[in-house]
């Protein structure tokens, strides 16, 4: 088995370099589909390149680029979440409303909140999925319409709006730090934390492991439900802070907030090339699927495309990337000699 | 394994049948409006719709895939109709045209995940948004409401003295077919077997695609039947319709003992599920419980379902302690 | 033995106990009136909600309001026949389908139930009267008021609407784009885009945006959403367009209280839904007591907490039409 232009690396793991080409491949597929789009758009509206437009796309793809992140974490072990709209939701309305309610808080304590009350959420799921044995799709149906309802129950009609949040709240989320959006750095922070994680760390591999093959991890004597109940309260955590910038982002923060972002944050994911089927796939390639689908939206209503064409466009955009990805997998799997499945 | 799975379904069907009449027992204490015949038939109504969706989407999870796009063809369904019906084409015309669209539409998805072997869930995730932004685009923005009485009579009329919904005569009829199609012909089984063990499967030769296809064809055929249903039931054809549907509908599948891996599951339990789930949808609403409470409900019947195995493993292993090898759990 | 006057009383009193029930039915209050909004949680509805309920404990009758968590028609359908299932004397709802409701409720009024819409209305044939919290003229003259007074000299102004199935909000829109071309006082105005937002705060956020980038002179947003108004003013906080676009519209006065004091707004509309609730069952109380009849055009019926008269229109239409301007002096007044 021989890649003429793979370096002849040492005799342990020739196919190794190929999986970390071909990994590296997949993002950059998504690379080359957003600049493609960028492209496209460019041409056919001379304000989409403008830095402007393109701060709004960064903004705008800025948490659902979080959530996708959350997300993406969750598939890498061959799970999914379908709770993610319903954690966010909860989470920002819990958070806000206790931070609307004790006006002397500080950032450190809103932000703690956020974090405890998404992992806290996530923890469940991850009980149900890791230690329960349901099925991920099933449990986190269940959560998401728990979730969801106590959002309903615990807000009594009420919403809590902008002007009873601590003022810091919504400026910190507006400013600007060399031109660039607070809320794109804090986006591109989190995501970059969370993707070194999973790639220096042995917990993050250990994702990975338990994703692509459940089997052989559990030979090497992985505690695999340890691993998806960690994968599960991370993903419960990255949506507490995607929670808590979506309501200091809009503003208002209502009991729907965030409800449909799980086929969002999958669609974000798929996209950027995470496999559904687990063990493949980056969170840096999801928070890009987020990107992409910003870039989409944005760029459509630039050139006055109605409302209809872009569920339509945006619908083909994820089955395009879907088949994309599959006949990478598959070119990868051929190569290296896997079986036909 | 499969004598195992045999002896599982009729404990959880019998589970159900217990649950709907404790749900009906405890729903005439809600509201003294629940015990009348008329009302207990018109209320089945609420989930018929969902409920053809459910017979469509248990063939297809039968063997481990998923299709979550049929609400958005079910829209497809609805528009397709409006425009038949503005064109004054007889039902007996558009009906079976429509449903050949839908079913059309399922093929585009079976293609897609037997041919290609692309994943069920962001294949259908994909043509969800594809098939809804589609209705939007044919149907134009306001939507078509003239249907004439033929159209709607599916949806509307009440049969047996005006007691029965016609509606529930054609889910009776569509609940047995499949019923016989999953359980009584060679090509259910093969559905299973793909669901338990796709490699042995294909090994043994069953036609593994065009038993995908079909299936998936047959969820887009009864996406269209339910699509004319709706315009009975509801007089309007949008690109919005039956919008967020979906998780509803694959409730019903799952409460219903389906398998969401595939391979085990009884149409039985998903009909008797939706029985449930209407079954306390009816009495919570005929009590004014608010829509939140029903959507806790829901949650927690779901998240108890799906814990049943982990309860009846762990009683298992308290039963023989010696037996039970720790393997990894 | 009876003497002739207790004789005489104890027939009248037979005779009358004969004509109780016939008496009992042409009752004026204890009504059973049921609410459903377009969905629950949502504070504008909850306070209609409470307006209702306000009324009917005044008049002695009850309302019962309760409803789907989200807005989907085959929820509010299947609420509406839980309704009829329970035999009340009335409905009243916000519709958000007026034809996919229309089954139900004229199958409630074959039953002799009176049903009345209130925000959204129904098709015509489904309900006994539209309690209109603004007629589409006012409703439209109010936004295009608040935007003068963002920007007296006028300019280019894009609208937010739910969606273009929402038969309000497209009305209001074609009214605006009327006005803008034929009335003297609005014609400052050029109305460039319309986009729709489906309720959603992050959806008609980032569609404010976007409208602010494909129209780089644009100076007002009109939305009559209640939900994207607060969502584009702070859409326009956000990316520092403050002072140059301006957000008005329809919105609670608790959502934008903040953007009229920090002076980035001036000035939005609403109506009072606690009033509009009150004002609803009010109209249905006296609708089933007999002592109002919408469906004459020109009925008129007093509402005493209101301080208005309201006369039926064409249709079975009844407007409330008491509009208010919400500024940076007046907001606080309100607490809703």
């Amino acid at each position: 088995m021989s890649n003429p232009s793979m370096p002849a690396p040492a005799e342990t793991a020739p196919s190794r370099n190929l999986i970390q080409f071909a990994l590296r491949l997949r993002e950059a597929g998504v690379v080359a589909f957003l600049v493609l789009l960028g492209l496209a758009f460019g041409l056919l509206n001379d304000r989409f390149l403008s830095v402007q437009n393109l701060t709004i796309v960064a903004s705008s793809a800025a948490i659902l680029a979080i959530a996708a992140c959350a997300q993406a974490v969750v598939l890498i072990t061959r799970n999914l979440d379908v709770s993610v709209g319903s954690m966010m939701g909860l989470t920002a309305y819990l958070t806000a409303d206790w931070a609307a309610t004790h006006p002397g808080i500080t950032p450190f304590e809103v932000v703690a909140i956020a974090l405890l009350i998404g992992a806290a959420l996530g923890a469940v799921n991850g009980l149900l999925v890791a230690y329960g044995k349901a099925p991920a799709l099933i449990a986190t149906l269940g959560t998401m319409s728990l979730y969801r309802g106590f959002t309903y129950i615990y807000a009594h009609g009420q919403e809590v709006t902008s002007s009873r949040l601590p003022p810091w709240m919504l400026t910190s989320v507006d400013a600007r730090i060399a031109g660039v959006p607070a809320l794109v750095l804090v986006a591109i922070a989190v995501v970059a934390a969370v993707a070194w994680f999973l790639y220096a760390y042995p917990l993050g591999r250990r994702i990975y492991a338990v994703g692509s093959n459940a089997l052989a991890a559990w030979f090497f004597g992985l505690r695999s439900e340890r691993v998806v109940f960690f994968a599960y309260t991370l993903c419960g955590l990255l949506c507490g802070v995607a929670g808590l910038l979506y309501a200091a982002r809009v503003g208002t923060v209502t009991v729907v907030l965030a409800s449909g972002w799980e086929m969002s944050s999958l669609a974000a994911a798929v996209i950027g090339g995470v496999s559904v089927s687990g063990g493949s796939g980056t969170v840096v390639g999801a928070a890009l699927g987020a990107v992409v689908l910003a870039t989409i939206d944005n760029g459509l209503v630039l050139l006055h495309v109605p409302e209809f064409w872009r569920m339509f466009i945006q619908g083909a955009a994820i089955v395009a990337a879907v088949a994309v990805d599959a006949l990478i997998a598959e070119a990868i799997r051929r190569s290296t000699g896997g079986r036909r499945r | 394994m499969a004598s195992r799975a045999k002896r599982q379904w009729p404990f959880w069907e019998i589970a159900l049948v217990v649950a709907i009449f404790a749900a009906g027992a405890w729903s005439s204490t809600l509201s003294p409006y629940y015990l009348s015949v008329d009302q207990l038939f018109s209320s089945t109504r609420a989930f018929i719709i969902p409920g053809l969706l459910a017979l469509g989407l248990a063939v297809v999870v039968s063997f481990g895939e998923i299709d979550i796009s049929l609400t958005s063809t079910l829209a497809v369904g609805t528009v397709a109709l409006s425009k038949f019906s503005a064109a004054g084409a007889p039902l007996y015309v558009a009906a079976p045209i429509v449903v050949l669209i839908c079913g059309a539409c399922g093929v585009f998805n079976g293609v897609l995940v037997a041919k290609w072997r692309l994943p069920s869930l962001a294949v259908t995730l994909g043509t969800m948004g594809a098939f809804r932004g589609l209705a939007f685009i044919v149907g134009s923005e306001v939507g078509y409401t003239d249907f004439n009485d033929a159209y709607s009579w599916l949806g509307s009329e009440y049969l047996f003295g005006g007691v029965v919904p016609a509606s529930l005569v054609l889910f009776a009829i569509a609940a047995i077919a499949v019923w016989f199609l999953m359980h009584r012909t060679v090509y259910g089984r093969r559905c299973f077997s793909i669901g338990l063990n796709p490699d042995a499967a294909w090994f043994a030769g069953v036609g593994v695609i065009g038993v995908k296809i079909a299936a998936y064809a047959l969820a887009g055929a009864f996406a269209g039947l339910a699509a004319i249903v709706w315009i009975g039931q509801y007089g309007s054809a949008r690109g919005d319709n039956a919008d967020g549907s979906i998780l509803f509908v694959v409730t019903a599948v799952v409460l219903g003992g389906m398998d969401i891996n595939g391979g085990r599951g009884t149409i039985s339990g998903v009909a008797l599920a939706l029985f449930l789930l209407g079954t306390i949808r009816n009495g919570l609403g005929l009590a004014n419980i608010g829509g939140p409470t029903q959507t806790v409900v829901l949650g927690l019947l779901l998240v108890g379902g799906v814990l049943r195995p982990a309860f009846a493993a762990a009683l298992a292993r308290l039963r023989r302690p010696v037996e039970s090898a720790d393997v990894g759990a | 033995m009876l003497n002739r006057r207790e004789f005489g009383m104890l027939g009248a009193g037979l005779a009358m106990s004969g004509l109780a029930p016939r008496l009992a039915m042409a009752k004026d209050s204890g009504f059973k009136i049921m609410m459903t909004p377009k969905w629950t949680g949502f504070p504008y509805f909850e306070l209609t909600g409470d307006g209702a309920k306000a009324a009917a404990k005044e008049l002695g009758d009850t309302v019962i309001y309760a409803g789907a968590d989200h807005a989907e028609v085959s929820l509010q359908v299947e609420t509406l026949q839980n309704f009829v299932t329970q035999k009340p004397d009335a409905i009243i709802l916000a519709a958000i389908d007026l034809n996919a409701v229309a089954p139900v409720l004229v199958d409630a009024r074959k039953k002799g139930i009176v049903v009345a819409t209130y925000d959204a209305d129904a098709a015509v044939p489904a309900r006994d009267f539209f309690c209109n919290q603004l007629s589409y003229e006012q409703a439209a003259k109010l936004m295009l008021d608040c935007a003068l007074i963002d920007v007296p000299e006028g300019g280019e102004i894009a609208f937010i609407a739910a969606s273009p199935t929402s038969p309000n909000h497209m009305a209001h829109i074609k009214i605006m784009t009327e006005l803008s071309q034929s009335d003297a006082k609005y014609k400052v105005f050029k109305p460039v885009d319309t986009q729709f937002a489906a309720d959603d705060d992050a959806k008609s956020y980032d569609v404010a945006v976007n409208l602010m980038q494909a129209h780089p002179n644009l100076k007002v947003i009109i939305s009559s959403s209640a939900v994207s108004a607060p969502a584009a003013a702070r859409a326009i906080e956000a990316s520092g367009h403050v002072g140059k676009v301006y957000a008005t519209g329809f919105a609670l006065p608790s959502a934008i209280k903040r953007y009229l004091e920090n002076g980035s707004q001036k000035a939005f509309g609403f109506w009072d839904p606690f009033e509009l609730g009150y004002v609803v069952a009010y109209e249905t109380h006296m609708k089933l007591a007999g002592k109002f009849d919408p469906s004459k055009v020109g009925a008129t019926i007093e509402v005493p907490k209101a301080n208005a008269t309201f006369t039926a229109g064409k249709d079975g239409e009844v407007v409330y039409g008491k509009p208010l301007i919400f500024t940076k002096e007046t907001v606080g007044k309100y607490n809703f």
